[in-house]
Order: C-alpha cells, then structure tokens, then sequence
C-alpha cells in the first residue's frame, strides 16, 4: 500500500505530468505521419529521455507508443496508409468507410475501441505481471534458457516471413550480441581491437539505425515528388457509437483479449495482433462476405487487439527480462541504463516504480481519448506537414540521439551500418523484429546455456529436469518440429487469412 | 536491390566460414569444456543452415542475379536515396572540425534545398531547428557536442 502511495507521488508530479503531455502529443504526431513508426518513436525518446529518472522516462515511452498505435488509425481511413505497421491489418477496410461516408464512424470506433482495448492491456498487466513475478522467483539457468528459447522462436514463428529468413536474422542478431567482453571467460569476441567495441554494440544506436535511418532511406526516395493530400473534414465521431458495441462487443472482448495474449507472448506486438485479430474476426463473422468492403466488425477486433497488445507486452519485460515486441525490447535496454534491471526481484525492490508504471499506462490511455479527438479533428494540418522539412530534421535527431548514448561519432557510425543493414535486410524480405530480439536476449541466452552446460556436465536431460524447464523445453521443441514441417510442406503461415 | 537468394546464401557461407575461423583464435581454458567459441560457433553453423537453404532454392528458381528496382535508374532518386547515408558521413567527417552548429545547418540546408524546399522556408527553419536541437542537447542535457569553430564565440 505505502508503494501505492509512493507511486502516486512519482506520478502526479508536475514536471512527470508535463513528460507525459508532451510525449502524448509526439506519439500522436508520429504515429498519424505515415512512414514513422512507433518503434521509431520510442528509439527516438530514449536520447531524450537518457537524464531522467525512472518514472518519467518510461512515462515517456508507455504514452507516446500507446497515442501512436492509435494515430496510425487516422491517415489508415483518411488516406488508406497505414501511419504504423499495427494498423495495416485494417487500413483497407477503414478506407472502404470512409469510400462510403462512413469516415466519422470508424473514427470513432477506432479512438474508443483502442481506449478501451488498451485499458483491457493495462488490467491484464497489473493483474498478472506480480503474480508471474512469484513464480518466477525460483526460476534458475535452466528455466531462463528455454525462456529465452521460446521467446525468440515466437518471434521467428509468428512474423509472416518464412521461417529460413526469420532464423537468419535472428542468428544474426545473436550474433552481434557475442561482440564484446564475453560473459564465461571475459575474452574480447569480434572487437578488433577497438575500444568502443568491447563493452558490446549499442543498442539505442542500432535501434534507430533500424527503425528510423533504413524508414528514412526507403521514404528518401519519393520525397521529391510533392503530392496533395486531400483529407476529409471529420463530424461528429462519436454518434452511432452505442449501437456498433451493442452489436460487436463479443467482438471488442475477443480482439482485446487475442491482442493480450499475443502481446505477452515474445516478440510478437501490436501489428500481428492486428492481423490475427482481424483473421480471427472474418473466418467467425456471421457475414464475412463484407469483409473488405468497409464493414466495421473487423476493425473493432484489430484496432482494440493492436492498443492492448502494448501493456500486455510489458509482461514478459518486466517480469523475465523478455521483450513482448521491439518496443519493449527497447524498454528493456532502458529498464537496465536506469538500474531497474527487469526481472522478478524489481517487484519486491522497486514496487513503487511498477506501480507508477502502471498508473502511467492508466493515465495515457484515459488522456487518450481527448487528445486522440483532437488529432482526428486537426489531422488535415498534421497530414499536411511538409515531408521535405521533416525527413532531413528527424536525420538530425537519429545523428543527435546516437552521438547522446555513447558521447561519441562511434554511436553515429554504428546507427548508419545498422540502417544500411536494416535496409538491405528488408529488401530481401528478412524480419528485423528477430534480429533485435536477439541483440537483447544474445547475452542472456549465451550465458544461461553455458552455465546450464557447466551444471549439467555436458548432460542434455538436465534441461528437462526441473518441471517448469521440462514443460517449457517442451514446449520450444514443438514450436520448433511444428516449423520444420511447415517448412519442409512449404506452406505459407496461417496469419495471412 | 534484390540480391538472388543464391548470391545471399554464398556470402552467408563465406561470412559464417569467416566467424568460424574467428573463433579458432579464442582461448580455450584448461578443465573448462565450454569456452568463449561454443556459442559463436553454434551461431556460425546456424548462419551457414540458413545460407545453404537459401543457395539451394535460388539455384531451383533461376532468378537473375541481381534484381534493381525502376528508381535506381532514375539518377535523381538515386541521389536522394544516397544523401541520407551522405549526410551521416558527412557529419561523422566535418562535425569534429566544423563542430555541431555549422555542421547540422549545412546538412539541414543542403537537403532541404535537394528536397525542393523553397529557400525562404529552408534557410530559416534549419536555423530554428539547429539551435532548438543544440540547447536541448548541449545545453540541457549536457551531450558534449563538438564545438569547432565557434569554440571561441560559445
């Protein structure tokens, strides 16, 4: 109880509160600029976020990522472009309303859907998070092993790509996490001999070199041919409302919780759970014959799946050190730059920054739905944003932003290496989702296996012998069959209903 | 640019061989039997699976080698596409020298200029925005950006 009231404090503090006010209206402003990413904008916060404390450092990032998977609803249905990867599951579908005047409608569906979807999120957060929290106490090398294991198949078996591909950029991703002074031995690995090296590749430069140099790079190419964009006036988005969750609020209930529970799974985050949410809603619609013409029934699924996706993501973070998505893969790296290593015991030392973390997601998904209004009602202005001024002063920021995290041109240059590399990586259709799982969890994973060898002399069974490493070692061994004969039948996966 | 899955596969063997051979540099420790090489060679096998995959279904399909899209031909495209890795080069070779206020609003100018901003917009707009960026960075947070020639002014 005296944490609650200590998170109360951290929370309703005036310079947190204005943190948090402008961090909401950034993520709106970046989630409704189609091209930039919500990822985008959390690698883009930590630089700015780096001098902090805790609480509004990651305050920062909980609300500006909830107010942009949100916005990137709104150029969706204006403009049929997806203003971030969560919301192009449905961006047709909310194009075919507004085709059909239906514009204010999906507007609304859309804002209160994600509200109160991401509400839903944040429940399931705060009710399960401490509770894994306990288990998760007694969990030893072996239990972390598979952890790690699971988590990283998840985000190879559950991105679209093919498995092949997948894997590739996760071992390349682990990979880049044995640079530096190795964990068993303390041997410098790949450095050659370069200082910078040896405490390991940056994470925060690499994340924008990812996210927002290789989107920069792809955008650079069609900055020059100015477009008009015509966007149409909003009305009143709230009237008809009532009736759609009358009708659909099975609909809400199953989306928020399909996004819940794949936000918690690792590597997977708001985007697939748009997807599967919205393939779930058509295959058991009772008219999925208007699917695709601008029926409203897939959208309620995928947009309140996507908005809970994001809380439930923490869960894995906080709890394991696991990121749910990349977002929080993020989160994670930042959790340990503010001495909050994430991990069972950050519940009994820190409980007041959980819960202030908590009460955050709370908060940002009630401002939501003011600030939300008022970025549908100015999205004309916001739309208009010249894209020649914005791309070379973002360039800045990700120059800035990675100078900032090693006060040094080594942040800068590893961020252009990791944009090319993101980029080439995308032209040949491999995710860059896995690879960043594996940066985070490489060194977790190589340390646990080692030590779990030592302990085991070498023995294999010792992997199972625990129950919950057993089930879980399990587990991971049938993801991993299920994959091989997927891919020895060649069967695409089965998000893309 | 699409490299054949071929191509991509065979330099994913040679860079695996190449970690590989890394590896062999790596002290082994005495009565220890998993070293600093076990985990970077399980990786290095992993790569080369993978590239394997990918050089025995690109020789089943027969695609060409390299596969360029439409806007590298086009030599304006391509010299956008080139000046935002030129852009970082540039400023990782004249910040030092230059220091970060010159640096950031020549770079600002020149794309905004490429980009077709019109200079009455251009001109003041990196000004702003290089000056908004230095105080809340230098200033605020204390990231000691490169001062340069303006070392004696600030």
């Amino acid at each position: 109880m005296d944490a609650l009231i200590q998170a109360f404090g951290l929370v309703f503090d005036p310079f947190v509160l204005a943190v948090i006010a402008v961090s909401a209206v950034f993520g709106m402003f970046v989630g409704a600029m189609p091209g930039l990413t919500a990822t985008m904008a959390t690698a883009l916060l930590v630089p700015v976020t780096f001098f902090m404390p805790p609480v509004p450092a990651l305050g920062a990032i909980v609300t500006a990522t909830a107010m942009a998977i949100f916005a990137g609803d709104i150029p969706a249905a204006m403009l049929r472009m997806p203003g971030t990867p969560a919301s192009a599951a449905y961006a047709d579908e909310s194009y075919e309303m507004t085709k059909k005047g239906q514009l204010n409608l999906n507007m609304g569906v859309n804002l209160v859907f994600s509200v109160a979807g991401g509400l839903i999120g944040v429940a399931v957060l705060i009710a399960a998070a401490p509770l894994l929290a306990e288990v998760a106490i007694n969990f030893s090398s072996f239990e972390y092993f598979w952890l790690a294991c699971l988590g990283l198949t998840c985000a190879v078996f559950l991105t679209n790509a093919d498995a092949v591909k997948g894997f590739l950029s996760l071992f390349l991703g682990l990979l880049l996490a044995t640079v530096g002074i190795d964990p068993s031995a303390g041997f410098p690995r790949f450095t050659f001999g370069e200082v910078e090296l040896m405490q390991g590749i940056n994470f925060i430069p690499t994340m924008i070199g990812m996210f927002a140099v290789s989107e920069l790079l792809r955008n650079a190419v069609s900055v020059r041919d100015a477009g008009h964009v015509v966007v149409q006036q909003v009305g009143n988005i709230f009237r008809g409302l009532g009736a759609v969750f009358r009708r659909y609020w099975l609909n809400f209930l199953r989306g928020s919780a399909i996004g819940t529970v794949i936000g918690a799974l690792p590597g997977a985050g708001a985007d697939i759970a748009a997807w599967i949410s919205y393939a779930v809603s058509k295959r058991f619609s009772r008219e999925p014959q208007k699917f695709g013409t601008g029926h409203v029934e897939g959208v309620v699924d995928a947009t309140s799946a996507n908005n809970s996706a994001i809380g439930s993501a923490w869960i894995p973070a906080l709890v394991f050190g696991i990121p749910g998505d990349s977002i929080t893969a993020i989160v994670i790296g930042v959790l340990y730059m503010k001495n909050m290593n994430p991990g069972p015991m950050v519940f009994t030392e820190n409980p007041q920054l959980i819960y202030a973390v908590f009460l955050i997601f709370i908060l940002a998904n009630l401002i939501m739905l003011p600030l939300g209004w008022a970025a549908i009602k100015s999205a004309r202005q916001i739309l208009r944003t010249p894209r020649n001024l914005l791309l070379p002063v973002i360039l800045l920021f990700c120059i800035v932003g990675s100078f900032a995290m090693t006060n040094s041109l080594y942040g800068v240059a590893l961020m252009l290496v990791m944009g090319l590399l993101g980029w080439f990586l995308e032209q040949h259709g491999i995710p860059v989702a896995p690879l960043i799982l594996g940066l985070v969890l490489g060194e977790m994973l190589e340390q646990t296996f080692v030590q779990s060898m030592i302990k085991a002399d070498g023995a294999v069974l010792a992997f199972f012998e625990r129950p919950i490493a057993g089930a879980l070692g399990v587990l991971t061994l049938l993801i991993w069959a299920t994959m091989l004969v997927r891919a020895a039948t060649h069967r695409p996966a089965a998000i893309a209903a | 640019m699409r490299l054949n899955d071929a191509l991509l596969g065979a330099i994913l063997l040679g860079f695996a061989g190449w970690v590989w051979w890394m590896t062999t540099f790596f002290p082994a420790f005495p009565g220890q039997d998993y070293g600093p090489n076990l985990f970077p060679r399980i990786l290095a096998a992993g790569i080369a699976a993978c590239g394997a995959m990918l050089v025995l279904r690109g020789l089943r399909r027969r695609a060409p080698l390299i596969v360029l899209e439409s806007w590298t031909r086009e030599p304006e495209r391509l010299l956008s596409f080139l000046l935002i890795p030129g852009a970082v080069l540039a400023y990782i070779f004249l910040s030092d020298a230059l220091g970060f206020i010159p640096t950031a609003f020549l770079l600002l100018v020149a794309l905004f200029l490429w980009f077709r901003a019109r200079p009455v917009v251009a001109l003041p707009v990196a000004a702003g925005v290089t000056l908004v960026v230095h105080w809340f960075f230098a200033g605020l947070m204390r990231v000691p950006l490169p001062r340069g020639v303006l070392d004696s002014l600030l």
